[in-house]
Order: C-alpha cells, then structure tokens, then sequence
C-alpha cells in the first residue's frame, strides 16, 4: 500500500526498532541511504546497511537476517516484482519500499499489511483497479456449494438444468473477465520506466522533519542528476524536478547576499547553474571533455578523420587557441574562460547541437573545491563499478559511500581519476565499434557484441557502464548511418562479464525517441536458456555464453 | 547536573559537550559567547601586540572554545573567518612571547619564573618541551661539577 504520511507511517514507526537497510547498487540508491543515514544518526536510530546487487544478494541477505529484524528498507529495489512471493518472510515484517522502478507490482500495491511503498502517489502510476485484477475466489464456490444442497429430489430435474446454465455462464464470465485481466497487467507492466529519485523522496521526508540540510539538499541534487544521466527518466521530468529543488537552493542558500553576515568560506554553497553539457570539463582539460561527452562526440562523429576536423573548426569558430584548449581547464587562460559558456552555446548552435546547456547545480566549498552534479555522478559511478577486485563487493559501495561526504574529498578525486578512464574507454570502444561495424542489424532490433579480447571490457561488466555504453553507442549509430529505418531500433548489447564462468550481460536499450523497454524475460523463458535475471533493473540479464544464439533467435522471434 | 528547561526559542545555557552534541544532531542553534566579536577581539589582539607581558584572554579556554565553535557551528557565528583569523593571530603573538621568555629562561639558568595569564593550552603546548630541555641543562650541568672536583687516578 502507498505511504500517505511518511512521517507517522515510516519515520516514527521505524525510529524507537532497529532496522535492516538494502540499498541497491547506484548512484541514486546510494545518495536515499546517505540522506537515511544522517536522519538516523540524528535520532539515535539502530540500523544495519546491507549493500545489495541482484536478487540472489537480497535474498540471502534476508535469509541471514530475518530473524533478527521485523522492520526492512529497501532502497530502489523490490517494487517491481512481488516481494512477498521471492522473499517469504513471515506474517510480522514490515517492508518500507522506496524504490523508483516502475511499473510497481500490483501484490505490492494492494498488500495493506506488510508491504507500504514510499512512493509519491501523484507520479503517473496508472495502477489498474483493485476488482479488475483480483477477485474473490470464494464467491463462486459457495454459489455452487449452495444450489447443491438443499434440493429436493422432485425438483432436481428442473434445478439441475438451471444450475447448468448458471454455472456455464459464471465460468463463462469468469473466462472473459480472466482474459480482460491478462490483457490489462500486459499492458500495466509492459513497459518499465522509472519514476522520482529515490534520494529526492528520503529529502522531502527531511524536510517534513524541518531537519534538511545543505548537505541532504546536495545528495538530493546527485541522486536526480544521476536519473537524467543514465537516462532514466524524461527530460521534461527533470526540468520539473530540477525546479522543485531549485526552491529548496535558494531557501537554503540566500545568505550569500547579505555584506553583514556573509558565511565562512567553508560552508558548503550550493548554487543553480545552467551549464554546458560536457562531462567534467572542469576537472579534465576542454578538448579531452569535448572527445568524451557522448553528445559532442556523436555530433561531431569522432571517430573519422572528417568529425576531428570539423571539432577543429568549432574550436576555431569560438577562437580558442588548441594549445590553451588542450591544458587543465583550471589553467586557462581568465579571459579565454569568462565568457566560455556562452561562446560555446553560440558556436554549438552552428553545428547544429542545440541543447548545449542544461540546468544544473554546482556545490563549493572551501577555496579549491568546485563541483557540478554531473562530476560527482560520474565519480561516484566510477567507484562503484571500478573491476578492481580487492576486498569483497561491498567494499566498493563503502567507498562510494564516503566519498559522497564532505570529508573524503581524496576519495571524490580518485573516483574522478577513474570516471575519466571510464570515459575514455568507452569512447574507443565505440569508435572502433564504428569504424569495424559490430553493429548488426538483426531484423527488428540491432545487435553488438564485445569480444573477450577487446582492451578494457573488464570495465563494462557491471550493468550501469554497460548500459552507458550501449546508449551512448546507440546515440553515435544513429547518427553516423542514413538508414531512416535504424534510428527507430532497439540495441541489443552483450558484454563477457565473467570469464570463468562463460556468462555474459546482455543489455536491452530503448530507440532513441522512445522511453520504454521491452520485456526480454520471456524471450529467455521461451528458450529455456541458462539464464539469471539478477539485476533489478529488468533489462539486464546474465547469460551463458552458448545461449546467445537461442536467446536472440528467440527474441527475433518475439518481436517481429 | 541537572539542565533545562528546554523551550523552543528561547536560550538556554548548557555545558559545551552537549550543545556540539545537540548542534551535531541538528537540534538546536548555538549562540557564539559574547567575546567572539571582530572588534573586540580586534582590540585584544593590538592590545596583546603592545605588552611585552601576557595580558588577560577573554577566556581561559579562547582556543579550545574556538575550535569547537568554529569547526561545528560556524553557519551560527558571523564573520566566522574572521575571527579564526583574529584568534590565530592572538595565539601566535602569546606563543612567541612563551618561547622568547622561555628562552631567556634557560640561558640565564634562573631558578623560577612567573607568568600571568597563560591559558592551560599554552602552558600544555610548550610545557614538556620546557621542562625535558631543564633536565637536560641540569644533567648536563651536574655532569660538569664532579669533573672539577675528581683527581685523576695515579697508576
């Protein structure tokens, strides 16, 4: 059932018991947990904080833990699919669900007892109605169980003939209103599509507490920014939500004007910005961020010789010299950077990339540090899915973690460090995608592989980078063929993601003008291939390796 | 002891370790103590500047209070840049002042001192350094005296 008052129903229910966190594995997730964990430590709340990946990690987490716990958070995971059926806990737990995947399963929605999503019933849910998918199986029994008893033998006759025709016409009846149902939830969860950050939802119930600060506003920031990176929601969406905070930024930071008691220097100052798009240019140097920003780098098709060219030619547009464009950005030139911003909006325009700028928000602090919400997604990213195997999975979710506060800034540069590795990787790795064609069209869809032997593909294993790399690979295809047809395709990705094993991620990405996914689960159950729908996102799947062919003959099949 | 008690909007006075406490756990709003103004302690620092001896600090706790203060809760104290560069300034004059007296201290070899007005911080900062370099003097001054006196041994 929907949380109506977050803090009646969850925030003082959950305060005086101890509670068992299962945050999922991204940025959004992360940026709910560390807004949670300030609130808890505010109020002396007992919780533990398990990081999770895939089902399989929740589900044994929940098995090692049910006996301790009767109170369960789970963050941006579990709405989706019946919580209830996979996790089979017993008749006291309570389970607080604020998760942003959408559709929410409709046992969630409708369970009153033991399932309450905190999720913002305004969001477009377009939940089916209660009678039109469940129905009391009793109510037909008894009708029949009645007219069986109590007849008299004289009249048997007669009163079987009409009881015949009532019950023929009940499972009549029954069969359509079953059909009507099946039709309904295919539609209902066809599509999966998500909804507001989770880390917005965790600020909104700060503020009900009036205990939001600065620091919490900033989380909420990134976890919305990391949505409109990964592309997961609207870009109108975003323009609303990026409104909603931008109330809370100015309501929070207004000080500034005041000569008489301006704020130390070291108080953290969050400022609205409509900035340039290009991925931490403020941190790498101009060209290097021009290369590496998926939407200059398919405008201008870099990866031929004519695309280099014409990025030339725009930076000789602006009257950039490249020696200056080719250093850190911090040691341009003062006059070359004061009107960059709008130098590069103009000159975009010519090239025909009109959204250049986008609303945004930078935070600094102290003297030196200044960061876009872009920056402190792409690190924060990095971190997590970095291939580094030293110590277990979570070690890397507690470094994301941290460097999310403000005292681990080392941390936030060293996932900078690795974000712009990432960036570069997965610019080659296009390019040369490009430049041999591994995009195959498949019929109704488009396919890529990567090969075992490619230089960095241990990067893309983890879902949140393979799936960057297919849209942005998705994006440059669609601008690099004349082919009308291609720009309205799907794209397939399929990545080695354990060599030992043999299994590969397969990722499913949306054309480009259209925001839903196609369910690809029951193309892997019609093949019975060795699969594991792992990831809570429900286009990710692993598979073995030999299945790959089956798997997508199958889904040839299923969508054409 | 006891404290309280606590009405919204009015101020009320509780030791140090529980206001951070209450501040920390966003609970509260701390109000900074009436010396931590610029111009008083702008007067106090040209005023420390001028005596060769140490004059009285607002408080016998200035630097821990301002740490405290300034590392929490500088959103509640204005100018708080300010002042931590004032209080800084305050403490580097004092603590030259120690170690120019305390360097005349040994080179005389005097007996005792007297200092008005040092805080237990400074004390604590140049103390054992004081005391460890006294007993090495007077080591190395104790080894001097029996040379004097001794006759070497006649084989």
């Amino acid at each position: 059932m929907f949380v109506s008052d977050f803090r009646k129903e969850f925030y003082e229910v959950v305060q005086s018991q101890r509670v068992l966190l299962f945050v999922a594995s991204d940025v959004d997730a992360l940026c709910a947990c560390k807004i949670l964990q300030a609130l808890f430590q505010c109020d002396h709340v007992q919780y533990t904080l398990v990081p999770v990946s895939g089902w399989q990690e929740l589900e044994t987490a929940f098995l090692e833990h049910k006996e301790q716990f009767h109170y369960f958070i789970l963050i941006n995971c579990g709405a989706n699919v019946d919580l209830l059926d996979i996790l089979q806990p017993d008749e006291d737990t309570i389970f607080f669900v604020c998760d942003t995947h959408r559709p929410v399963n409709v046992v969630n929605v409708y369970n009153d007892t033991q399932i309450k999503l905190l999720i913002k019933q305004d969001d477009d849910l377009e939940v089916p109605a209660y009678e039109d998918i469940f129905r009391d199986e009793e109510e037909d029994e008894e009708h029949s169980g009645n007219d069986s008893d109590g007849s008299e033998p004289s009249e048997k006759r007669t009163r079987l003939e009409e009881e015949i025709v009532e019950q023929t016409m009940r499972r009549r009846q029954r069969r359509e209103w079953e059909a009507r149902r099946r039709d309904i939830l295919f539609d209902y969860e066809q599509y999966e599509y998500h909804g507001t950050s989770s880390a917005m939802v965790m600020f909104e119930l700060a503020w009900m507490l009036s205990k939001d600060l600065n620091d919490m506003l900033w989380w909420a920031i990134v976890g919305l920014t990391d949505q409109w990176v990964q592309d997961k929601i609207t870009q109108m969406k975003y323009v609303t939500d990026v409104g909603v905070l931008q109330r809370h930024v100015s309501r929070h930071n207004h000080r500034n004007e005041d000569e008489e008691n301006t704020l130390s220097v070291d108080c953290t100052r969050i400022s609205f910005e409509y900035d340039l798009r290009l991925v931490l240019y403020q941190h790498w140097s101009l060209h290097d961020s021009l290369c590496n920003t998926s939407y200059t780098a398919a405008r201008f098709k870099l990866w031929s010789v004519h695309g280099q060219k014409r990025l030339q030619e725009f930076l000789a547009d602006m009257g950039l010299p490249l020696k200056q464009v080719k250093q850190k950005f911090q040691a341009m030139d003062i006059s070359l950077k004061e009107n960059l911003r709008e130098m590069i909006e103009e000159s975009a325009n010519k090239f025909g990339m009109k959204d250049m700028r986008v609303q945004t928000f930078s935070i600094h602090f102290g003297f030196k540090h200044k960061f876009l919400a872009s920056d402190v997604v792409f690190a924060t990213m990095s971190l997590m899915e970095s291939p580094e195997k030293d110590g277990s999975g979570t070690d890397h979710f507690i470094q994301a973690l941290d460097s999310l506060s403000r005292s681990n800034l080392d941390k936030l540069y060293h996932g900078l460090e690795l974000a712009k590795k990432q960036l570069r990787a997965t610019q080659q790795t296009i390019a040369s995608c490009l430049c041999t064609n591994l995009v195959i069209s498949q019929g109704p869809f488009l396919y890529c592989s990567l090969m075992e032997g490619t230089p960095d593909v241990m990067l893309f294993s983890r879902p949140a980078s393979l799936s960057l790399l297919s849209k942005h690979l998705l994006k440059s295809f669609v601008c690099s063929t004349k082919n009308r047809r291609c720009k309205l395709l799907p794209l397939v990705m399929a990545a080695p993601l354990s060599v030992e094993h043999g299994t590969v991620t397969v990722v499913g990405i949306p054309p480009e003008t259209d925001m839903s996914v196609l369910g690809r689960g029951k193309a892997a159950e019609s093949t019975s291939s060795r699969m594991l729908h792992n990831h809570f996102d429900l286009s990710v799947i692993e598979l073995k390796a030999e299945d790959r062919s089956k798997f997508l003959d199958a889904l040839i099949s299923l969508l054409s | 002891g006891d404290l309280g008690p606590f009405n919204p909007g009015l101020p009320v006075e509780v030791p140090l370790w529980l206001a951070i406490n209450l501040k920390q756990r966003q609970k509260c709003r701390l109000l900074p103590p009436e010396w931590m103004d610029v111009e008083k302690l702008e007067k106090m620092r040209d005023h420390e500047r001028k005596e060769e001896t140490f004059t009285p600090m607002p408080s016998p706790y200035y630097m821990e209070l301002t740490k405290l203060l300034l590392n929490h809760a500088s959103d509640n104290i204005p100018k708080a840049d300010e002042i931590r560069t004032l209080v800084k300034d305050m403490w580097d004059t004092r603590i030259a002042k120690l170690r120019v007296s305390a360097d005349s201290f040994v080179r005389q070899q005097e007996a005792h001192a007297k200092l008005d007005n040092l805080t237990l911080m400074e004390i604590n900062t140049s103390g054992t350094f004081l005391t460890q370099a006294l007993n090495h003097m007077y080591k190395l001054r104790t080894n001097l005296q029996p040379l004097e006196s001794t006759q070497s041994q006649d084989f």
